[in-house]
């Protein structure tokens, strides 16, 4: 064999990889074959137990990536790997492919909907605030914080952040804090009157600080329960679906209530829901 | 990827707000660096050794270290031992402490610039040390240093987007939370870059002019 036949052929496989990357949308269907070559999954988290969290020694765990994984697994996918990220950055992460997918809770509703593709929902949970003992300023909703003229501490991009800001609180008592964990240290400063977050994230952070002078406030009144699934970026259609058949078949099994219940989770809740009431439409 | 106008006039208003703080944390800030620097500079000069020892440690500890984590010294871990600072104040007191350390030696260059023959005619004269300083040593120490102090200027403005991390709401802050909002980065990053360079392009016509007055050696 000549030499020149060799480059040809290393050409003609270099032309190969650069035609699959330029049409990356139109060979979706390829997508979950991409993630068994590379042999893992790039998914986004935000570190928030116990939707998701990174142990001391590294090892990602969480509600969601624990479903993600065991879904994975079951489509041929052997591992996973995370980032973590704030949560307004994973669906411009997704859309830039610097993540397969998200697995950080992320619920689903209907503007993100319109941005990315959901699995069907997994994890379901309510709104709550963790506040100053007693709640001193007797803060139910995320309209007596706009009323009260108190200051509400979120994470970037989540879904308090609309909240708060939709119910009239303004924009300068919308503290963005840069992790769940600060949230709780901004609140003992007094920085924040309030932190608002699901239900199970604060009682997470609440039962790690062990503070007597802080406790949780649930359920917010007008808010509804709500339910988080594993985002895809458009054009992976084919992948979401299997996945979603994988998931069915696990809350059939009772292998998906087995995971997160664990972790607080109703698995019950997410069986009730779907993501097209959820998406406002089909997603 | 597409240019979305009516985006741009949705956060355009978040992105000016950002726009004032970050103006007035760079001036605050400036001010606190050229007074704390200045008080650096004649400090570490002390004949006094438990004077000047200290203030050296200091200001090469604080230049030695990253504003951020300084940042977050006086933000998160300042409030344990009681000292609660609303974050622009504990941002510009960040800005000013950090960038003091560095217009310090700016001062004491110009300092050392000053003929020596002048201290000695000041000793004859029979000043006191705040005589001499105020009216011998400043007013000449300080003209030839405009430049570079304005240099440190520009500096601080464009390193005000770290104050993001310690949740004040300047401009990197709200376009963050536009982006975020909005899953579009875009638009807000380009138009951070495009207000930075609209102070900052002028900033330096300015520091060319300040150059070409007060630069020149004589």
């Amino acid at each position: 064999m000549g030499i020149e036949r060799k480059i040809g052929r290393v050409a003609a496989a270099g032309f190969a990889i650069g035609l699959t990357m330029l049409s990356g949308a139109a060979l979706a269907e390829g997508e979950l074959d991409r993630l068994r070559d590379q042999g893992f999954a790039r998914i986004a988290i935000a570190n928030e137990p116990p939707w998701t969290e990174v142990k001391p020694d590294g090892k990602v765990t969480g509600a969601g990536p624990e479903v993600a994984r065991a879904i994975l697994k079951k489509l041929g996918v052997d591992d996973i790997v995370a980032s973590i990220s704030e949560y307004g950055a994973m669906i411009p992460g997704l859309q830039a492919k610097r993540f397969d997918m998200v697995a950080a809770g992320l619920f689903i509703k209907p503007e993100r909907c319109a941005a990315v593709l959901f699995s069907q929902p997994d994890l379901c949970d309510a709104e709550s605030f963790a506040v100053k003992k007693g709640n001193p300023m007797g803060i139910k909703s995320f309209e007596d914080v706009a009323t009260k003229g108190a200051s509400v501490g979120v994470v970037g991009g989540g879904t308090e952040e609309k909240l708060a800001i939709e119910a009239g609180v303004p924009r300068d008592k919308v503290i963005v804090v840069p992790d769940p964990q600060s949230g709780i240290k901004m609140l003992q400063a007094g920085r924040i009157d309030v932190y608002a977050l699901p239900v199970l994230s604060i009682s997470d952070l609440l039962k790690k600080a062990d503070d007597p002078e802080l406790e949780m406030f649930a359920p917010v009144a007008g808010t509804p329960i709500f339910c988080a699934g594993v985002a895809f970026p458009k054009g992976a259609e084919a992948l979401r679906d299997a996945y979603d058949v994988e998931l069915a078949k696990m809350k059939e099994n009772g292998e998906f209530a087995a995971i997160v219940e664990p972790w607080g989770y109703s698995a019950e809740a997410a069986k009730q829901q779907n993501r097209e009431t959820l998406c406002g439409g089909p997603n | 990827m597409e240019w979305d106008w009516e985006f741009v006039f949705k956060i355009l208003p978040g992105l000016g707000r950002g726009v004032l703080i970050t103006i007035q944390a760079t001036i605050i800030g400036t001010v606190i660096a050229m007074v704390v620097g200045l008080f650096f500079a004649i400090l570490r000069r002390s004949t006094n050794r438990w004077i000047s020892r200290p203030v050296g440690f200091f200001v090469d500890f604080v230049r030695g270290t990253p504003l951020l984590v300084q940042l977050y010294f006086l933000f998160y871990i300042l409030p344990d031992i009681g000292i609660l600072l609303p974050p622009l104040l504990a941002g510009v007191i960040g800005l000013g402490l950090h960038y003091g350390t560095y217009t310090a030696e700016v001062y004491r260059a110009g300092i050392d610039n000053v003929p020596r023959g002048q201290w000695e005619a000041a000793k004859a004269a029979n000043l006191n040390a705040y005589q001499t300083w105020r009216h011998v040593i400043i007013p000449q120490a300080v003209p030839p240093m405009m430049p570079a102090l304005a240099n440190y200027f520009v500096a601080m403005f464009k390193e005000t987007p770290l104050l993001a991390a310690i949740t004040v709401l300047e401009l990197m802050n709200e376009a963050r939370s536009a982006a975020n909002f909005y899953y579009r980065y875009l638009e807000p990053m380009t138009l951070v870059g495009v207000f930075f360079l609209v102070i900052s392009v002028p900033s330096v016509v300015l520091l060319r002019w300040l150059e070409k007055r007060f630069g020149k050696v004589e």
